[in-house]
């Protein structure tokens, strides 16, 4: 048995190859692809625990792919004990909640096939973030889970409710995600090494560095798993099928950052700041998520604020570093994932039983769905935290774990603090536990029973399974205990041993917990009492406010820096061009040339007059274009002048010997010279003209100013070579390679790569263009009629509805409206049609000359 | 108005009966003789500015295929001379403007079936595609295969994998020149006439009103 074989990576194979078969299957047969679906999670849980007692020996199996080895990135896999836990979670219940999904969705679902090929991806890759022993590929699947979620959460596409919640938490995650991908890399940077195991088991020095790295890395993982403040994307994505969000919100996803907190724990729980965020962000959105949880009418939201407070919940206890506190979280890690998920489930089977899950309308369903409410019950006792539940020594090791007297604790001080808040934790978690069974299940004399059948057996058997499961590991919590040991022992040990155990004789733990459960029942009891209160408190600020107002803001800062830097005037913007040339290398060069530390060439090396007389005459012809176009008042004129300019160029790289040059930048010339025409169209024949004065100076000088640097850098540049040119060996190269065109073979083989590069950007240069230009034109010309005349604008209406072109399709703009016969023939009077349209926009073309 | 009479194919009218001097009976010769048999460019000819030029259209006509065989050449000559994908793209694409110049919007579209987008596409496709085969086998991105044939008129020719590559850098130039005459050009122009034809609609419904 200590031989299991490392299946891991094909596993994950596995996962995305079925989930490429999906979608076409989901055609044929329905909601029955699900059982196809629970395949690959299935082979993962068999495959774990086969490996169990090769794990909790101590030699847990690994297995590498190496992907960029130069920079410590690899497909590393390790299976631990916690990540055995993890992995039982996510593939075991993940298999039992996609079995459920047979029986929940209709075989008429719209995108059945998408959603199951999601949801396995989905287990797949968060299959991928619990085993992977490599930082850069914890980090890939975690965006990867990210991703899937947020097509999981906007699965009924055509809500804008769902897009929204969606959309906020992938920005909330991802967002997150990258800063802690900047804690990996300073982490990994600082210890040399970017494999956790080894990270955990040598973590580098102390020091502001490694405390920047670790809230960086703290921060991500809180956003994932919903704490506060961050926490208020899970309520927003309950918008998703229950199902989705019993895996993902319950057992899967919201887990991976408390699991990258546990898994990081063994190394850095005595680092500075760790402790301190670590312990009071859990113990707020502990209290926060619970509170909030007794407010919620709807069931899945109570449900959803109390995985938040649990989550709080397992952050504290992941976070805190002792072996009592570990040990704690394993056992509250599974049995949350057993009993929210089966919880989970439940409120689908009521909401698809009856249509509803409001608790205001809900009455009667213990009587007539008895096991269902009997495994509700035991879920949410598990919740609670009774006896003989798991949820009960998970929660009893959490109290321990407090106790002042256990060391190695937080100083004492903060542990009776701690102690205090899990307490008061565990009251509300008790009080909204009773609430979600009572809500659910109770006659309720106010509200009239609504008719419904109990569900089918197969339907049922998913949560009734999961539930047993938290019986059963309740009565042996030894089975629990073997993981959470073999995850704790590599904390530092309190004074005695501590095992997950339903009887540990009369401790002052067991004192604590029975004051929690008589408050729990007092709170259920005086529910009445406590709405009352609850409403009479003043409204906390709302996180999700704050993030509506940080996009709102990132908005609006977007908008003014746009507003304030893009002025829309040609002449600025080449201003603060130049002057930027001006001020940053201009300057180092005014300074070199003044201390010496530039060598300006002395006469007769470097500068010649001329290599071939025939450049004078080219010479001579630039400076007369560029004189007289600076001289050109008239557009037209001007720009025939500066292609001319530019054909002067290219007669230069022919006289030096460039033919492939001066071919390109002749055919550029025409092109730019014909596409300046097509613009000149629009805008007025003249250029404005500028009144004299200091602008009109400041201008002159500053264009004054960038020629005279470029020209001065240029010589003194081609003078100042100090190594040979790089080009020295290319024409052997080339000879080897066999082309004689030194250019074309620098452009198409040696230096390929960046051609390719120039080219893509060419492609998106072209399309962006076109959109630019498309979208600009299309809005003015559908305002303006609309402006000049507003009695024809129901006719201009109709003539936009008669248009079939959605915008900025159409790119070789083919007819719209057949030719007709009355605009075929040339126009009459040879006056250029244009003309009459770029009247219209001549105020607008004169705008750029400002 | 006589152009679009003259559609391609169909004979002008009064030269059904095939020779010229056999219709007339009264000595003049037929109606419509000199029409010409067929148009120099494909569609119906509204130049994108100014009145129509008879030179600008029989220049176009005559000169679109020797501009095209150009840039091929070019394109294929690249490696041992000037030339190369990126002037003979820049070639190619400017016998497109010239016939956009002579024949206006409709032409343009006649003239290149495809949109300048799915030209920007296949080259990019082409240009990547040969980038990343070498992969395939092991080797490094963007390594070079050739081989050099025997043929019997041309003698020695060599086949290089990087002239593929560089008829995705072709295809790529002449999707982008003609997006941006399409942006530039056809499309501002259509939009001219659709504005002008809303103003003479709206003058005509101007005056129906006041009668």
């Amino acid at each position: 048995m200590n031989d299991v074989p490392m299946l891991l990576p094909a596993i994950l194979v596995l996962h995305a190859a079925v989930a490429v078969l999906l979608p076409p299957l989901a055609g044929r047969f329905g909601a029955r692809v699900f059982l196809l679906a629970a395949l690959p999670p299935a082979a993962a849980a068999v495959w774990a625990l086969a490996g169990v007692p090769r794990i909790l020996a101590g030699s847990p199996p690994q297995a590498s792919i190496p992907w960029a080895p130069a920079l410590g990135i690899g497909l590393d896999f390790r299976v631990d004990a916690l990540a055995l836990a993890m992995v039982l979670l996510v593939s075991g219940v993940g298999a039992v909640i996609f079995g459920y999904c047979a029986a929940y969705f209709h075989a008429g679902e719209r995108g059945l096939g998408r959603l199951a090929a999601i949801m396995v991806l989905f287990a797949g890759s968060m299959l991928g973030v619990v085993t992977t022993d490599n930082l850069f590929a914890l980090y890939v699947f975690w965006e990867l889970t990210s991703i899937t979620s947020f097509l999981l959460v906007g699965h009924d596409d055509r809500k804008e409710h769902a897009r929204r919640a969606a959309t906020q938490a992938l920005v909330t995650t991802t967002g997150t995600g990258l800063l802690m991908l900047i804690g990996f890399i300073m982490l990994g940077a600082a210890a040399g090494d970017y494999s956790i195991s080894g990270l955990v088991a040598d973590p580098p020095e102390g020091g502001p560095w490694l405390t920047a790295a670790l809230v960086l890395v703290l921060v991500g993982a809180f956003a994932k798993s919903a704490q506060v403040p961050l926490h208020f994307w899970l309520p927003g994505a309950m918008i998703a099928p229950t199902p989705v969000s019993a895996y993902l919100h319950a057992a899967a996803m919201v887990k991976g950052g408390v699991y990258l907190v546990a898994r990081l724990a063994p190394g850095f729980a005595e680092a500075g700041a760790w402790q301190v965020l670590v312990l009071s962000v859990g113990l707020a959105t502990m209290v926060v998520g619970g509170w909030r949880a007794l407010r919620q009418d709807d069931l899945k939201l109570l449900l959803a604020y109390g995985t938040v407070s649990q989550l709080g919940f397992l952050t504290l206890l992941g976070g805190a570093g002792t072996q009592v506190a570990a040990t704690a979280m394993i056992g509250v890690l599974l049995a949350h994932g057993l009993f929210k998920s089966a919880l989970f489930l439940v409120v689908g089977i009521i909401d698809h039983q009856t249509g509803t899950r409001s608790i205001s309308r809900l009455s009667g369903l213990g009587r007539r769905m008895p096991v269902l409410a009997a495994a509700a019950g035991l879920a949410a006792a598990s919740m609670a935290g009774l006896p003989p539940l798991i949820g009960f020594p998970a929660k009893e090791a959490a109290l321990e774990a407090f106790m002042p007297s256990a060391a190695p604790a937080p100083p004492a001080a903060a542990a009776w603090a701690v102690l205090a808040g899990v307490a008061v934790g565990s009251v509300l978690t008790f009080a909204y536990s009773a609430r979600f069974v009572w809500g659910a299940f109770s006659d309720k004399s106010t509200v009239a029973e609504r008719p419904s059948e109990p569900p089918a057996a197969p339907f049922a058997a998913a949560p009734v399974a999961l539930s047993a499961a938290s019986l059963v590991l309740g009565v042996i919590p030894w089975a629990v205990d073997g993981l959470a040991q073999g995850y704790a022992h590599a904390l530092p040990a309190g004074p005695k041993p501590y095992h997950l155990a339903l009887w540990h004789g009369l401790t002052p733990t067991l004192l604590v917990t029975a004051l929690v459960v008589a408050a729990g029942v007092l709170m259920f009891l005086r529910r009445r009492a406590v709405g009352r209160l609850q409403n009479a408190m003043p409204r906390w600020p709302d996180a999700e406010y704050g993030y509506h107002m940080f996009v709102h803001g990132v908005y609006t800062a977007a908008l003014s820096v746009t507003r304030r830097t893009q002025s829309g005037s040609l002449p600025v913007y080449l201003g603060i061009i130049l002057a930027t040339i001006l001020v940053l290398p201009g300057a180092r060069l005014a300074a070199g040339l003044a201390t010496g530390g530039i060598d300006v060439p002395g006469p007769g090396e470097g500068l010649r007059l001329w290599n071939n007389p025939l450049e004078l005459v080219v010479a001579a012809v630039i400076v007369v274009t560029s004189i007289a176009t600076l001289r050109e008042h008239r557009r037209f004129p001007a720009l025939i002048l500066l292609s001319v300019l530019g054909f002067g160029m290219a007669g230069l790289f022919v006289l030096h010997g460039a033919p492939d040059l001066a071919l390109t930048l002749v055919l550029v010339e025409t092109l730019t010279t014909i596409i300046l025409v097509f613009v000149l169209r629009r805008l007025p024949t003249t250029f404005s003209v500028r009144p004299d004065g200091w602008p009109k100076r400041l201008t002159v000088l500053l264009c004054t100013a960038a020629g005279t640097f470029i020209a001065v850098s240029l010589w003194l540049m081609t003078a100042a070579r100090t190594h040979p040119p790089i080009s020295t060996g290319y024409t052997d190269l080339a000879k080897k390679a066999g082309g004689s065109n030194l250019v074309n073979m620098i452009i198409a083989d040696f230096r390929a790569l960046d051609t390719l590069g120039e080219v893509v950007v060419v492609a998106t240069a072209a399309v962006a263009v076109a959109s630019l230009v498309l979208l600009n034109r299309r809005d003015r010309v559908v305002d303006e009629p609309a402006a000049e005349n507003a009695a024809e604008a129901p006719k201009d209406r109709r003539s936009d509805e008669e248009d079939p072109e959605p915008p900025g399709t159409g790119a070789l703009a083919l007819p719209r409206h057949p030719a007709g016969p009355e605009s075929l023939g040339a126009e009459p009077s040879g006056q250029d049609p244009a003309r009459e349209a770029g009247g219209a926009d001549a105020d607008e073309g004169s705008d750029d000359d400002r | 108005m006589t152009d679009d009479d003259a559609a391609p194919g169909r004979p002008a009218p009064g030269r059904a009966e095939g020779e010229w001097g056999r219709a007339d009976r009264s000595g003049a010769p037929p109606e419509n003789w000199e029409a010409p048999r067929e148009r120099w460019l494909s569609t119906g000819v509204r130049p994108a500015f100014g009145p129509r030029s008879v030179l600008l259209e029989v220049a176009a006509r005559l000169l679109t295929p020797a501009i095209l065989t150009f840039a091929v050449f070019l394109l294929v000559s690249g490696h041992d001379r000037p030339g190369g994908g990126f002037a003979g793209g820049l070639v190619a694409s400017m016998a497109y403007v010239l016939r956009y110049i002579a024949g206006g919007r409709h032409e343009l579209a006649a003239g290149m079936p495809l949109r300048p987008n799915t030209l920007l596409a296949a080259g990019l496709l082409v240009a990547c595609g040969t980038a990343a085969a070498p992969l395939l086998a092991g080797h490094p991105v963007l390594k070079v295969y050739s081989y050099t044939a025997h043929l019997p008129v041309f003698g020695k020719v060599k086949f290089a994998s990087y002239l593929l590559f560089e008829s995705g850098v072709f295809l790529i130039v002449v999707g982008l020149v003609l997006s941006v005459v399409a942006a530039l050009g056809a499309r501002m122009e259509a939009e001219e006439e659709e504005v002008r034809d809303r103003r003479r609609r709206g003058a005509a419904g101007r005056e129906g009103g006041a009668q």
